[in-house]
């Protein structure tokens, strides 16, 4: 592998409240390769966001952070706030999960994209930046680009919206774009195409990508990797058939339970039993342990070490190697 | 059917895809030639125009503003006296063609001192509502940006220009600013921004929490252009509101003070002092309180009504007005 794009090694991000820290990331260590994509999956509060915008440094104030966070060779974590922000937009761009409030309704589309552009580029006269905006909007499918430019967000349709942020992200030709949850707003026919226009956008660009999601059929269409999160830690890593048909983690094991598959072959979904632990005062050992059939005495009391079952497949489980083929 | 060959399956499969492929766009083409909208996209500028044209209370506060500004200003063209004109044989009448508004008690027209008392009053109102408003949306965005010590100081100090009893400061520096409206002005803005602050300040507190926001940070904007480029924009219209009612405020705090002589000083009048020094002629002469008086309350209702009409001009996202809806009557859908 060439030198990785994004190497981010034992980030942990804990929130100050009230009541405590919760841990919302915790020893957090990951690889992006130029042009890879990776995924990220996990249930609601696994810490995939978070990890998210800790790398771009768009976290809360009240937030935490430790570990280091090395974008292309610059530690991210370690630059100031003018040279965060030159970072932002130019060499990361975010893709956020909801088109309908993550666009300023007062700004037609085309200004918004123009106004990305012009935010990294201040020598671009605005009728360049304007051509280049109609040119983005072509690339991720919308139609009569030229006038819909000069439309509002509210003018556009959900899917063109997801458009229209997807352009605004490419606006500057990033080395990683972070995908949080790009389809989980948009209905089930407009998903596709939407992920369609990414891969493109993405091949074309040749950027790598981050693509965080809770749907795994998405990510068994065109990831490279996945990387599965549970209570703010990262559970299994592995190519997508390393994951999808190899597990060697009880939880993946379970999250590919509870999902139903195309052919119909499975008469019921096995829900996961129980309920995600709290983040605040975690508890010594395994954060799945309470819910796990596998479950043994030595999982209450130290957390797993990373299990290394091939070149990419790293399980973080104490019966990774003795958990049964996924034949079944 | 019968009579068309049979298409293969492979066909038949492309041509599903295409079709589902294409649905996105086929609906967004459809919605948008119902709207119209797939000629030539009208400016954001034009259809603010339109929508406030077809805002017929807006429409008529503007109106009557351009009215009463020209009625104002071309007074001297309009009339063949001027301010300081006496002519102690014609003192004291009601309105006539020769005297619109009637005269004084030293026989000066009063169409002419009411327009020109009417020109301060007006230039006063909108330089506090512009000084005030750039202030307070300044200090409000900052407050309701930054939060924490930023939002408590300044919140702060608009508890403390609250509490501030602007008459006894007026009376006590009454003779320093009185004989100069800019000076008026600078010092009613400083009593009146903590109005515009305190509604900028709960906008923008909600407005930040918006994704697009968070959006405009991940593509490498600054907090400086994230508040002038993505969030003020947004508040233009709930601020319109605000900006025409402090307007209205301050030309009738002008003329509150002018009134009661600590405002605007001799030579100079305003509506206020006009109002002041009528007074006295109450009971034989009402006419000659209620011209002033009647100005100012015209001023404040047409610039109200324009921001209301302003602030649905303003935004992006209402749709300009179309041919009323047809009522369906209740009666007839009991029968159907």
């Amino acid at each position: 592998m060439s030198e990785p794009v994004l190497k981010v090694e034992n980030l942990n991000v804990g929130f100050h409240t009230k009541s405590g820290v919760v841990q919302a990331a915790t020893d957090i260590s990951f690889e992006i390769a130029p042009g890879e994509v990776l995924a990220v999956v996990g249930e609601s509060g696994s810490g995939k966001s978070v990890t998210a915008l800790a790398l771009m440094r768009l976290h809360p104030r009240n937030t935490e952070i430790t570990g280091t966070v090395t974008f292309d060779g610059v530690d991210v974590l370690g630059l100031s706030d003018t040279e965060m922000r030159k970072v932002r937009g130019r060499d990361v761009a975010m893709i956020f999960q909801d088109p309908m409030t993550a666009m300023n309704p007062v700004f037609s589309v085309g200004d918004q994209i123009v106004e990305a552009v012009r935010v990294h580029n201040k020598g671009t006269s605005r009728k360049a930046a304007w051509d280049r905006a109609v040119d983005l909007l072509q690339m991720v499918g919308v139609p009569e680009p030229r006038q819909r430019a000069s439309q509002y967000p509210h003018e556009y349709s959900g899917g063109m919206r997801q458009r229209a942020m997807i352009a605004m992200a490419i606006a500057n030709d990033p080395k990683l774009l972070i995908a949080d949850e790009p389809t989980t707003a948009l209905d089930v026919t407009v998903q596709a195409q939407v992920m369609e226009v990414l891969y493109e956008v993405q091949a074309e660009t040749g950027s790598a990508m981050m693509l965080i999601t809770h749907d795994l059929g998405l990510v068994a269409g065109a990831a490279d990797r996945v990387q599965v999160m549970y209570a703010s830690r990262l559970m299994e890593t592995g190519t997508v058939d390393e994951i999808f048909y190899e597990s060697r983690n009880p939880y993946t094991r379970a999250l590919l339970a509870s999902m139903p598959d195309l052919e119909g072959a499975k008469e019921k979904l096995e829900p996961i039993p129980g309920n995600p632990p709290s983040l605040l005062n975690t508890r010594p050992g395994c954060a799945f342990r309470p819910r796990c059939a596998h479950a043994t005495e030595v999982c209450g009391v130290e957390y797993p070490a990373a299990v290394s079952l091939s070149n990419q497949h790293t399980s973080r489980c104490h019966h990774a190697l003795e958990l049964e083929s996924m034949s079944s | 059917m019968t009579d068309r060959e049979t298409p293969s399956l492979e066909e038949l499969a492309a041509e599903l895809q295409t079709t589902h492929m294409d649905s996105e766009l086929a609906a967004a083409q459809a919605i948008a030639d119902a709207e119209g909208l797939s000629e030539t996209p009208k400016s954001f500028g034009k259809l603010a125009w339109e929508r406030f044209v077809n805002h017929r209370l807006a429409l008529l506060g503007a109106i009557g503003l351009v009215l009463i500004t020209v009625a104002f200003v071309f007074a001297p063209q309009f009339s063949d006296y001027t301010v300081e004109q006496t002519n102690v044989p014609d003192r004291l009448q009601g309105p006539s063609w020769d005297h619109p508004f009637g005269t004084d008690e030293i026989g000066r027209d009063l169409y002419v001192r009411t327009a020109q008392g009417g020109q301060y009053s007006l230039r006063i109102g909108l330089t506090v509502a512009l000084l005030a408003t750039a202030f307070g949306t300044m200090m409000g965005a900052m407050a309701g940006y930054f939060g924490k010590w930023v939002d408590t100081l300044i919140s702060q100090m608009v508890n403390l220009f609250l509490i501030v009893p602007y008459l006894i400061i007026l009376a006590v520096f009454s003779q320093q600013i009185g004989r100069d409206a800019n000076r008026l002005s600078l010092v009613l803005a400083l009593l009146l921004w903590t109005r515009i602050a305190r509604v900028v300040r709960g906008v923008v507190f909600s407005i930040k929490e918006q994704e697009y926001v968070m959006a405009a940070r991940a593509s490498g904007a600054s907090h400086f252009r994230v508040i002038f480029r993505h969030i003020i924009p947004n508040v233009v219209g709930a601020l319109a509101v605000e900006v025409t009612l402090l307007l209205g405020t301050a030309i009738v705090l002008e003329s509150t003070l002018s009134f009661l002589g600590l405002g605007v000083q001799p030579p100079n009048s305003s509506l206020g002092t006009l109002v002041a020094d009528a007074k006295g002629n109450i009971a034989t002469d009402p006419f000659r309180v209620l011209t002033p008086g009647l100005c100012i309350v015209f001023i404040v209702l047409c610039v109200n009504f324009l921001g209301d009409g302003l602030r649905d001009a303003l935004d992006p996202r209402s749709k300009v007005a179309g041919p009323k809806p047809v009522k369906v009557k209740k009666k007839k859908m009991a029968e159907a």
